[in-house]
C-alpha cells in the first residue's frame, strides 16, 4: 500500500517537473497553438469551420510548404459547446497540460472574457478571438480579430448618414454585451451626425418571436432599421417584416450577422437587405488570397465548401504565421507581441492591407453589402473606421 | 486499526498534499471534483436517501454561485465562510420553498417538476440581468479570508478541501442520525415509514433543504474555482451529469457520491479531447454500469472490501 502511494507521488512529481524549456510551446521542430471553442452547441458549425477547416487549413498548407523558420505548427482544440466554464477549464488545460504557446482564435464573447484575466496573468497571446465585443482593448498579451463593434457602428452610421442622406433609425438588438455594444455605438455616431435613435427595442437571447417588437418599431416609421441579432431570430424579423408588409424601411445587418446561414433561414423575405461584410465573398471573391485560399480547401477538404468562418479561421493563421515569421529562430511570447505590433501594411490578399500597431486591432474595415438573389452583393469599397 | 478507520486518514492525508505534489492543472481540476463531490453527496441525500430523483440541481448550483459571486462583488470585506454560509442559506430557502409544493408530487411528476425548475432559474438569470449581468456573464472577484485573498489556485483548492472534508463528515453523521434513519425509512416505503411514526411531509421538506444547502455550498465554490458565471454554465445537461455521479457511484451512499463525482469529473475531463463523441462515450459507460453494476461502483467493491 505505502509502497504503491509513496510511486504514484514520485511519479507524480516527475511529471510536475517536467523538462525545462526556453519557451513553452515552442521547439525545435514544433510550434503547439490551440483553443477551447465550440464544436457542439449553438455556434458548433462556426467553431469546427473556424478552427479545423480554417486555421488547420492554412497551417496544413504551411507545413507543407516547411513551416515557419523550419518549425512545423501543431493544433490542439477541446469543446467548450459555448459554456464559459468549460472555456476556463479547456484554456487552462491546454496551457497547462498541452503548454500551448499561444491561443490562437477562439469563438464568443462570454467563453473568451471568462478566459482573458487567467491568460493576461499567465502571460500567454490570446490570437485574433472570433468576436467582436471591446472587451479585448487595452491587454498586452491579446490581439483582436474581427472589427471591433464600436468601429463597425461607426462605418455604417458614417456611410448610411454621409453617403446614403437617411436621416430616421431604430434598432432590433440581442438583450446582451453584444446588442448593447452596438447599441450604445449607434448612439454616439449618431449624435455626431446630430441624429438621434427613433425607436430601439430589445429581443432577449434564446427567443424567437419578434413580431411585437417589429410592429412597435414600424409605427416609428424609421428609414433604417438596424438588426444586431444572431442568425435565427434576425431571420425572424426579416420574415416578419414580410408578413406584415414593412417595405418602407431598409433592413441593415451587423457585421457578425451579415453571414450566409442568416440569408438561407430568411429565404426571400432577406431580398434587399443589406448590411457591413467583414470578408469578402469566400465562393465568389477574385482576391488572390481568397483563390488560394478555395485551392487549398480544395486541395486538403473537398468535400467542405468554403465559407466565411473558415475563411476567418484562415486569416487568423495567416497572420500568425506572419508575427512568427518575422519573430525569427528565437519564438518567445515576446518577440511574437513585438513582431505582431510591428506589422504594417500586410498583405493577405484578402483583406485590404493590415496595420497592427500597439492597438492590437487587426481588422478595422468592412464594405456595404445588399442581398439580391439570396446573394451578397458588394456595393461600396472597403470602408474606413480611423 | 482497522481498515475502516485507515481509509478517511489516507484520503486526508492525500488531500493535504496533493498540491505540492500533482501539476497545476491537477490541482485546479481536484478542486472541481472536490465542488462535484459536495453537489453530489447533497444530491445523494435526497435522491438516493429519500428517493426524490431531481434534474434540476444546475439550478441549485447557480443560486448558489450566483449568490456567492454577488455577496463577494457588493460585499468585499464579508470573509469567505460567511459568503458560502450565506449561499448555502439562501439556497435551502429556496430548496424549502419548492420542496413543499412538490409534497404532492412523486416519481416521475418530481423529477418532471425539478426539471422545470432548473430552467426558471437560468431564466431568471437571464432576465435579472440588472443584477446578474444576464448572458454576458459575470466575473467573480477573489473570495476573501481575514485581509487575505485566496487568489491562486493551491489556496481556493485548500478553501474547497476544507469545506468539502466538512460536509462529508456531516453527511456521516448525519445518516446515522435519526433523521438519516428516516430518509432511508422514506426510501424504502413512505406508507411504512409513515406507519411508523415518522413525519413524511416534515422530511421530505428538510431532505430538500439540506440538499438544496450542500448545492448552494458547492455553487459558491464553484465560482471561486472558476472564477466566471454565466446561465450557459448551469444547464439540464449539467443536472443529468449530477444525477449520473450518484448512480455511477452508488445511490443512497455517500462514500459513492464521492467515488462517483471523481470518476465523472476526471472523465468528462479526459474526453474533452474527442469533442463530438463524448455525450456517446458517456452515454454507452451510463448504459455499462446500470447493466452491470446497478448498486453503483461503491456497491461493485463492497465484496472486495469484505474479503480484506
Amino acid at each position: 500500500m505505502s509502497l504503491v502511494a509513496s510511486l504514484l507521488i514520485a511519479l507524480v512529481a516527475l511529471v510536475a517537473v517536467g523538462p525545462a524549456m526556453a519557451q513553452q510551446g515552442v521547439s525545435e521542430t514544433e510550434i503547439v497553438l490551440g483553443c477551447s471553442n465550440s464544436f457542439s452547441g449553438p455556434l458548433a458549425y462556426t467553431g469546427e469551420q473556424a478552427t479545423r477547416y480554417g486555421v488547420d487549413l492554412y497551417f496544413k498548407a504551411l507545413n507543407d510548404a516547411g513551416g515557419i523558420n523550419g518549425r512545423k505548427v501543431r493544433t490542439v482544440y477541446y469543446d467548450d459547446g459555448y459554456k464559459p466554464q468549460e472555456a476556463v477549464a479547456n484554456t487552462r488545460k491546454l496551457v497547462e497540460q498541452d503548454k500551448i504557446f499561444a491561443v490562437i482564435a477562439p469563438q464568443g464573447t462570454a467563453p473568451v472574457a471568462a478566459t482573458l484575466e487567467y491568460l493576461e496573468e499567465n502571460k500567454v497571446p490570446l490570437l485574433f478571438p472570433f468576436q467582436g465585443s471591446p472587451i479585448t482593448r487595452g491587454k498586452k498579451y491579446v490581439f483582436s480579430g474581427m472589427t471591433l463593434y464600436d468601429r463597425q457602428s461607426k462605418m455604417m452610421v458614417d456611410y448610411l448618414v454621409g453617403q446614403r442622406k437617411f436621416k430616421t433609425f431604430a434598432v432590433l438588438y440581442q438583450d446582451d454585451d453584444y446588442g448593447k455594444a452596438f447599441l450604445t455605438a449607434y448612439e454616439k455616431d449618431l449624435a455626431r451626425h446630430n441624429l438621434k435613435i427613433a425607436a430601439a427595442e430589445p429581443v432577449k437571447r434564446g427567443v424567437t418571436d419578434v413580431s411585437a417588437q417589429i410592429a412597435k418599431l414600424r409605427a416609428a416609421s424609421p428609414q433604417v432599421t438596424f438588426l444586431v441579432l444572431t442568425p435565427g431570430p434576425g431571420a425572424q424579423a426579416l420574415k416578419e417584416r414580410q408578413k406584415i408588409g414593412w417595405t418602407d424601411t431598409v433592413m441593415v445587418s451587423s457585421g457578425p450577422l451579415t453571414d450566409e446561414k442568416y440569408l438561407g433561414l430568411a429565404g426571400d423575405a432577406a431580398e434587399g437587405v443589406e448590411g457591413l461584410s467583414l470578408w469578402p465573398d469566400p465562393l465568389t471573391s477574385d482576391l488572390p488570397g481568397v483563390k488560394a485560399y478555395r485551392a487549398a480547401m480544395q486541395k486538403y477538404f473537398d468535400k467542405n465548401e468554403p465559407n466565411r468562418y473558415s475563411l476567418s479561421g484562415y486569416v487568423a493563421a495567416m497572420l500568425f504565421g506572419e508575427g512568427a515569421k518575422r519573430a525569427g529562430r528565437t519564438l518567445t511570447r515576446e518577440t511574437l507581441i513585438g513582431a505582431l505590433e510591428n506589422v504594417k501594411g500586410f498583405d493577405s490578399g484578402i483583406l485590404p492591407p493590415l496595420t497592427i500597431g500597439a492597438d492590437h486591432e487587426t481588422q478595422k474595415q468592412g464594405f456595404w453589402v445588399r442581398v439580391e438573389q439570396g446573394r451578397f452583393k458588394q456595393l461600396t469599397d472597403w470602408l474606413k473606421s480611423d | 486499526m482497522s481498515l475502516r478507520r485507515v481509509w478517511p486518514l489516507v484520503a486526508l492525508a492525500a488531500l493535504a498534499v496533493w498540491p505540492w505534489v500533482a501539476p497545476r492543472y491537477f490541482v485546479f481540476l481536484a478542486s472541481l471534483v472536490l465542488v462535484n463531490v459536495v453537489v453530489a453527496i447533497g444530491l445523494n441525500l435526497l435522491s438516493g436517501y429519500t428517493n426524490q430523483l431531481s434534474f434540476g440541481h444546475a439550478g441549485f448550483l447557480a443560486v448558489g454561485a450566483y449568490v456567492a459571486a454577488l455577496t463577494t462583488i457588493h460585499a468585499p470585506a464579508v470573509p469567505v465562510v460567511v459568503t458560502l454560509l450565506i449561499a448555502g442559506a439562501f439556497t435551502a430557502a429556496v430548496g424549502l420553498a419548492f420542496g413543499v409544493p412538490c409534497l404532492r408530487l412523486g416519481g416521475l411528476y418530481l423529477s418532471m417538476a425539478t426539471l422545470a425548475f432548473g430552467f426558471v432559474i437560468t431564466e431568471a438569470i437571464l432576465n435579472l440581468d440588472t443584477l446578474t449581468k444576464g448572458a454576458d456573464g459575470l466575473r467573480v472577484p477573489a473570495a476573501r479570508l481575514g485581509g487575505w485573498p485566496l487568489s491562486s489556485d493551491t489556496t481556493r483548492y485548500y478553501l474547497t478541501a476544507v469545506v468539502a472534508v466538512l460536509l462529508v463528515a456531516a453527511a456521516v453523521n448525519l445518516v446515522r442520525t435519526r433523521p438519516g434513519r428516516a430518509f432511508l425509512a422514506l426510501r424504502e416505503s413512505e406508507i411504512a415509514a409513515q406507519a411508523s411514526g415518522i413525519p413524511v411531509a416534515l422530511y421530505k421538506t428538510a431532505a430538500f433543504g439540506v440538499s438544496a444547502f450542500y448545492t448552494g455550498v458547492a455553487g459558491g465554490l464553484f465560482a471561486f474555482v472558476v472564477g466566471f458565471l454565466s446561465p450557459d454554465a448551469f444547464d439540464v445537461f449539467l443536472s443529468v451529469d449530477f444525477v449520473v455521479m450518484i448512480i455511477v457511484g452508488g445511490l443512497g451512499s455517500v462514500p459513492g457520491s464521492i467515488i462517483g463525482a471523481a470518476v465523472v469529473t476526471v472523465l468528462y475531463d479526459w474526453l474533452a479531447a474527442f469533442q463530438n463523441y463524448r455525450p456517446l462515450i458517456f452515454g454507452t459507460i451510463l448504459i455499462a454500469c446500470m447493466l452491470f453494476m446497478p448498486g453503483g461502483i461503491v456497491r461493485a467493491l463492497e465484496p472486495l472490501s469484505r474479503r480484506t
